[in-house]
C-alpha cells in the first residue's frame, strides 16, 4: 500500500478548512450579487468546482485502473476504487446544485443538457461501479475486472457528452470566450473555490485511502491470530 | 484469428439452437415488453417516432444482455474456459466469436421485435429501410462489441452477473439515443446526410470499443 502519514492528512485537512472559510467569504462578502438571479446564482459558486472534481476524479479512476493493468499492484486498485467514490459524491452533489440552479434560472428541476446529462450518465456508471467492487465480481480477477470497467467507463464520457449535445443543449457557456458574463470579483470567488474544493477532494482521497490502508492491515492481523490460534 | 473467431461463432450459435431454444428467452422478453408498453396509450392513440423507437432499442438492449449470459454460459456449465484459453486460439479471437455468435442473435431477436413494433406501437418504418437497416447494423455491432466485453465479465459470477446490467445500460447510452435519432430522422424522410452526425457518433462507438475490448479482454477472460 502507498503509505500515508496522518500528519500530512492532517495539514491538508487544515489548509482545505482556512480555504473553504476563504472561499465562503469570497462568495458571500467579495463576489457581487447577480441581477437577474440574485442569490440563487452563488449556486454556481458550489456547482463548477464540485463537477470539475468529480471528472478529475473520474480520470483518476481511469488512470489508476490502467496502472492496475500495468503493474499489477493493489495500491491502484485501491485508488480506483476511493477515487471513484469521491467522483460519485461529487458528482451528485453537483446534479443537486445543477437542478437547483435549473429550478431558479429555467423553471425546470431537470432539462436534457449535455453537461448534466454527461454527469447523470456518468453518476450511475461509477455508481454501478461502485456496486459492483463492493459485490466482489470478478472473484479471484476481481482486480483486473474492476480495472477494466474503470477504463471501459471513462472511454464512455466523451461520447455521452457528443451525444447529448447533439441531442440538444440549453447549458450557459462559463468558459465562454467573453468571460461567461461574470465581474472580474466573482470570477476570483470561482477560483478559490476551485482550489478550496480541490484541497478537499485531496483530503478526502488521502483520508480514504488511508482508511483503507487500515482496514487491509486489520484483517491480515486479524488472518495471523486465526493461524496462530489453529496451531 | 477470423477463422477461429468464426469457429466460435459456429460452436456457440450451435450450442443456442442445440436445445431448440435459441434466443427464445430474449425474444420473449422483448415482445413482452413492447406489449406492455403498448398498454400505456389509450385504445386508438399512436406512440410517436421517438417513442417506438426507444421502446425498440430498449428491448434489444435487454435482449444484449440475456444473449451474451446465454454465451458465455456454455463455457461455464461445461467447465470449458480453460480448454479455450488452452488452445492455439487468440484470446481475441474468442471475444470476435462471442461478438457475431452475439450479432447473429440479437438481429434474429430484432426480427421479431420490429413487427412487434409495428403492430403494437404503430411504428410507422417509411421508405427508407436500407438505411434503417444499415443504422440497426451499425447500433448493433456497438451493443455486441460491449456486449461481448462485459458478458465475459459475469463468467463464473452466478447471481451476481446480473448487477453487471447497472453498468451496461448507462454505458449503452450514446448507442440508444443515436439508434433512436437516425431511427426517427429516416424514417420521417430525412436524407442519410442529414443524420450522418448521429451515424458518425454510433460508428466512433463501435470503433473506440472495439479498439479497447481487443486490449482488454484478455484481461477480463485471463486474468493476465
Amino acid at each position: 500500500m502507498f503509505r500515508i502519514y496522518p500528519k500530512i492528512l492532517t495539514i491538508l485537512a487544515c489548509i482545505s478548512m482556512a480555504l473553504m472559510a476563504i472561499g465562503q467569504y469570497a462568495i458571500w462578502f467579495h463576489a457581487p450579487e447577480e441581477m437577474t438571479m440574485g442569490l440563487v446564482q452563488k449556486i454556481f459558486y458550489f456547482h463548477l468546482p464540485l463537477a470539475w472534481w468529480s471528472f478529475v476524479a473520474f480520470f483518476g479512476v481511469c488512470a489508476a485502473s490502467v496502472m492496475v493493468l500495468w503493474t499489477g499492484r493493489e495500491q491502484w486498485d485501491v485508488l480506483a476504487g476511493v477515487l471513484a467514490e469521491i467522483g460519485v459524491l461529487f458528482s451528485g452533489l453537483a446534479l443537486v446544485t445543477g437542478s437547483l440552479w435549473g429550478r431558479a434560472a429555467w423553471n425546470t428541476w431537470w432539462t436534457w443538457d449535455p453537461r448534466l446529462s454527461t454527469t447523470l450518465v456518468m453518476w450511475f456508471v461509477y455508481a454501478g461501479y461502485l456496486v459492483l467492487r463492493s459485490a466482489d465480481v470478478g472473484g479471484t480477477k476481481g482486480a483486473k475486472v474492476r480495472a477494466v470497467l474503470g477504463i471501459v467507463a471513462f472511454l464512455d464520457v466523451p461520447l455521452v457528452f457528443l451525444s447529448a449535445r447533439l441531442w440538444r443543449s440549453i447549458h450557459p457557456a462559463v468558459l465562454a470566450s467573453k468571460g461567461g458574463g461574470l465581474e472580474p470579483e466573482m470570477w476570483t470567488a470561482v477560483w478559490i473555490n476551485v482550489l478550496a474544493w480541490g484541497a478537499m477532494f485531496g483530503t478526502l482521497v488521502l483520508a480514504r485511502y488511508h482508511g483503507a490502508g487500515l482496514k487491509r492491515r486489520v484483517e491480515a492481523a486479524l488472518i495471523g491470530i486465526q493461524e496462530k490460534t489453529l496451531q | 484469428m477470423i477463422a477461429s473467431s468464426l469457429a466460435i461463432a459456429r460452436k456457440d450459435l450451435r450450442l443456442a439452437f442445440a436445445g431448440g431454444q435459441g434466443p427464445v428467452q430474449a425474444v420473449l422478453l422483448g415482445l413482452l415488453l413492447v406489449f406492455i408498453f403498448s398498454l400505456s396509450a389509450a385504445p386508438g392513440e399512436h406512440f410517436s417516432a421517438q417513442q417506438a423507437m426507444a421502446i425498440f432499442w430498449l428491448c434489444s438492449s435487454f435482449g444484449v444482455v440475456l444473449i451474451f449470459s446465454l454465451l458465455f454460459r456454455f463455457e461455464e456449465e461445461n467447465d470449458t474456459a480453460t480448454a479455450l484459453l488452452l488452445s492455439p486460439l487468440p484470446v481475441q479471437g474468442l471475444w470476435l466469436g462471442k461478438t457475431l455468435a452475439g450479432l447473429i442473435l440479437l438481429l434474429l431477436c430484432q426480427v421479431f421485435f420490429f413487427p412487434a413494433a409495428l403492430v403494437f406501437l404503430g411504428l410507422d418504418p417509411g421508405d427508407n429501410l436500407s438505411g434503417l437497416v444499415l443504422m440497426v447494423l451499425a447500433v448493433d455491432v456497438g451493443l455486441c462489441v460491449l456486449g461481448g466485453l462485459i458478458g465475459a465479465m459475469g463468467q463464473g459470477q452466478g447471481a451476481k452477473d446480473a448487477l453487471l446490467t447497472i453498468i451496461v445500460f448507462p454505458l449503452q447510452v450514446p448507442l440508444l439515443l443515436g439508434g433512436i435519432r437516425i431511427g426517427v430522422g429516416l424514417m420521417q424522410g430525412t436524407a442519410m446526410a442529414g443524420v450522418s452526425d448521429w451515424f458518425g457518433l454510433v460508428l466512433a462507438f463501435d470503433a473506440v470499443f472495439a479498439g479497447a475490448a481487443l486490449f482488454l479482454f484478455p484481461h477480463v477472460f485471463r486474468g493476465e
